[in-house]
């Protein structure tokens, strides 16, 4: 008596979800795939416009506080659009280092 | 258009969905006021909590299938908080988890017709997002002391001079997160909303072409529901990300 049946019969059963289980995790939908896709590029405008906002924001207020009405709202709305670029190159960064909400795609090169 | 139907014009507010008003008559409202938004982010709450503690009451072993959706969801963002932020950000889970059920179903129950959706207002997810803006702050600094400025401080560039402009930049990328992340949850629900709404008005003046508008209506329900998810999905793994950020700021 070396061998429990039910312990083999149990080892196949869990065999046969393990490779179950790595059959589906291959293939994402495509269709949510393409969603998640569309919805990393509107997070990538959204915080190219968020910073553009932010530096109107704050070259606005800086101005205001100081009298110097143009040239602040100039200097900030491109730091902020720099800033916004910046935080976009990051997404892309996390998305590459499968950080991100695009991380479950497979890679386009596979 | 179709000439039987007698009130036939167009009447579309596609934003009057998404009024404050108060739920006892008045007029005004005071921050004490009871308003719909109180009583949608209510009801968010008590269906979280209904069907978080209630669904996981039994604790059996073989999960009954109420049971299985606390534990499919907790798996969910503890595997998401484990993969981006590591072991050590397990310590905030029940946070994350907060805010993820939290939105989730806000935007969820906005999906009832003649509800309200309240993540739709930019002063709800405003708070939101600063509150995450806050307390991941907080975390770098009690982790990290002053040294959590370095996060700001890019030291591979090759002069001071740059450096401080890089710092300036880094600086302002820092409070676009928090702003990006609100914008992006609001705007989502509310474009959405929008669009059902004027979707449904024209069904209204069409006569038998409303046909048209309400299989347009059907799909775009549909694509709200993904939406729904999706956008908690996002917010919640953006907090993740930010709480990484937090806790290993080296670039």
């Amino acid at each position: 008596m070396s061998e429990d049946p039910f312990s083999d019969r149990l080892k196949r059963l869990e065999d046969r979800i393990e490779s179950a289980r790595a059959g589906r995790v291959e293939r994402p939908s495509p269709g949510a795939a393409k969603f998640t896709q569309s919805s990393l590029a509107w997070r990538m405008v959204t915080e190219l416009v968020a910073g553009l906002l932010l530096g109107l924001g704050i070259g606005w207020g800086l101005d205001s506080l100081f009298g110097t009405r143009p040239v602040l709202l100039v200097v900030f709305v491109l730091v902020g659009f720099v800033a916004g670029v910046r935080v976009m190159i990051r997404t892309a960064d996390e998305v590459r280092a499968g950080k991100s909400e695009g991380a479950r795609l497979p890679k386009p090169g596979k | 258009m179709a000439g039987e139907y007698v009130e036939g014009e167009l009447n579309i507010k596609p934003m009057a969905q998404f009024d404050v008003v108060p739920l006892f008559g008045g007029t005004e409202v005071h921050w004490y006021t009871l308003t719909n938004a109180t009583l949608w982010m209510g009801l968010t709450v008590l269906s979280v909590s209904l069907l978080m503690v209630a669904g996981s009451r039994g604790r059996a072993q073989i999960p009954s299938r109420m049971q299985s959706i606390p534990e499919v969801t907790y798996g969910f963002i503890r595997k998401m908080i484990e993969d981006i932020a590591g072991k050590e950000g397990m310590k905030y889970f029940p946070y994350i988890f907060t805010l993820f059920l939290f939105i989730l179903f806000a935007n969820l129950l906005a999906l009832i017709p003649a509800s309200f959706s309240s993540t739709s207002h930019f002063v709800v997810t405003g708070v939101l997002a600063l509150a995450v803006f806050v307390s991941v702050t907080a975390i770098g600094f009690a982790k990290h002391g002053l040294g959590f400025l370095g996060l700001f401080w890019v030291s591979s560039a090759p002069t001071v001079a740059l450096r401080i402009v890089l710092a300036i930049i880094e600086l302002v990328s820092y409070f676009v997160r928090p702003l990006s992340q609100s914008i992006r949850l609001a705007g989502n629900l509310m474009a959405g909303h929008a669009v059902l709404k004027v979707f449904a008005g024209f069904a209204g003046v069409m006569g038998a072409g409303a046909v048209f508008p309400i299989v347009a209506i059907t799909s775009v329900y549909g694509l709200e529901l993904l939406v729904a998810c999706i956008q908690a999905y996002v917010f919640t793994i953006l907090t993740v990300v930010y709480l990484n950020d937090a806790l290993h700021p080296g670039h």
